[in-house]
């Protein structure tokens, strides 16, 4: 992809899709490096699954027959150097702490790595797109850390739907000041 | 002009051929392959160095009639392997993309 914001719009919807109530996206910022994590509470993946997710072939989709997000996320990351890895439990393993978690690592100094991109503009589709789910959103640099917390923002709001425009709205200013300040 | 057509004149060269009577109708030259997934059409003869396992993905959704690897470049056993098995045409072309695009519309 051309930006790694889209990259993290595409791994986020699998979290929605393996319903999860709780999605953490962290974006990480070192001198040298970019590191992405997603963590979820969805319903985890089977042993067969876990073998199979970096092969393009395989697909969560019934409607084709490939499924290309977390291939691509490994394919970009390993063009700077970097690496991929998927841990997950299966609700059928563990009933309580089920989940997802994926993890890649950016060198950014490789000449092959993509542009991270509009993160705010991601975060603000993802939580337009499922008001429903939760959403973490953390991005640390070497000289901030920049959060979003919908669990906070839905106390506040007291049952305003958070796909509401004006929610929407504060949501970018919110972390568009985050980012200037 | 069909991928066996293209075979004859011997300046491209089969790594994987399991459909050789598919028509060529277009051609389309990308490396960025979620780019390419979005813009390449069936039937296209689709132009790339690149030649990780994804790319037999890409031709797989986009329905290329093949797939042409510019600068020499080639397969491992492995990634040839599957794309028998996923019945993905793949050619490889010594020189540049831009070689193999005059090439083919001289030829198509």
């Amino acid at each position: 992809m051309k930006e790694l914001a889209l990259n993290i719009l595409d791994i986020a919807e699998n979290s929605v899709k393996a319903e999860a109530t709780l999605a953490k996206i962290s974006i990480e910022q070192t001198d040298t490096q970019i590191i992405l994590t997603f963590t979820d509470n969805g319903i985890g993946m089977t042993e067969e699954i876990r073998q199979t997710v970096t092969d393009p072939f395989y697909t969560t989709r019934t409607t084709r027959k490939v499924g290309m997000g977390l291939p691509l996320l490994k394919l970009e990351a390993e063009m700077t150097g970097g690496s991929m890895t998927v841990t997950s439990k299966h609700i059928s393993e563990d009933p309580i702490n089920h989940g997802t978690e994926v993890c890649a690592v950016f060198y950014k100094n490789h000449i092959d790595c993509i542009p991270l991109g509009d993160v705010v503009e991601t975060v603000a589709t993802l939580i337009q797109g499922h008001p429903d789910t939760d959403f973490l959103f953390t991005h640390k640099t070497e000289e901030k850390e920049i959060t979003l917390d919908t669990r906070e923002l839905r106390e506040v709001l007291e049952g305003v739907p958070l796909n509401t425009y004006e929610v929407i709205k504060w949501i970018k200013e919110f972390l568009k000041e985050q980012y200037i300040n | 002009m069909t991928v066996n057509g293209l075979l004859e004149g011997g300046d491209f060269k089969a790594l994987s051929l399991v459909e050789g009577e598919r028509e060529i109708s277009g051609v389309y030259i990308g490396d960025l392959l979620s780019w390419v997934m979005g813009k390449a059409k069936s039937g296209d003869a689709w132009i790339t160095i690149m030649s990780n396992v994804n790319i037999l993905a890409v031709a797989a959704l986009t329905d290329c009639a093949c797939i042409i690897l510019s600068e020499g470049v080639t397969l491992t056993e492995e990634i040839t392997r599957t794309a028998k098995a996923k019945g993905i045409n793949v050619l490889t072309f010594s020189g540049s993309s831009y070689d193999a695009a005059v090439s083919l519309e001289k030829l198509l």
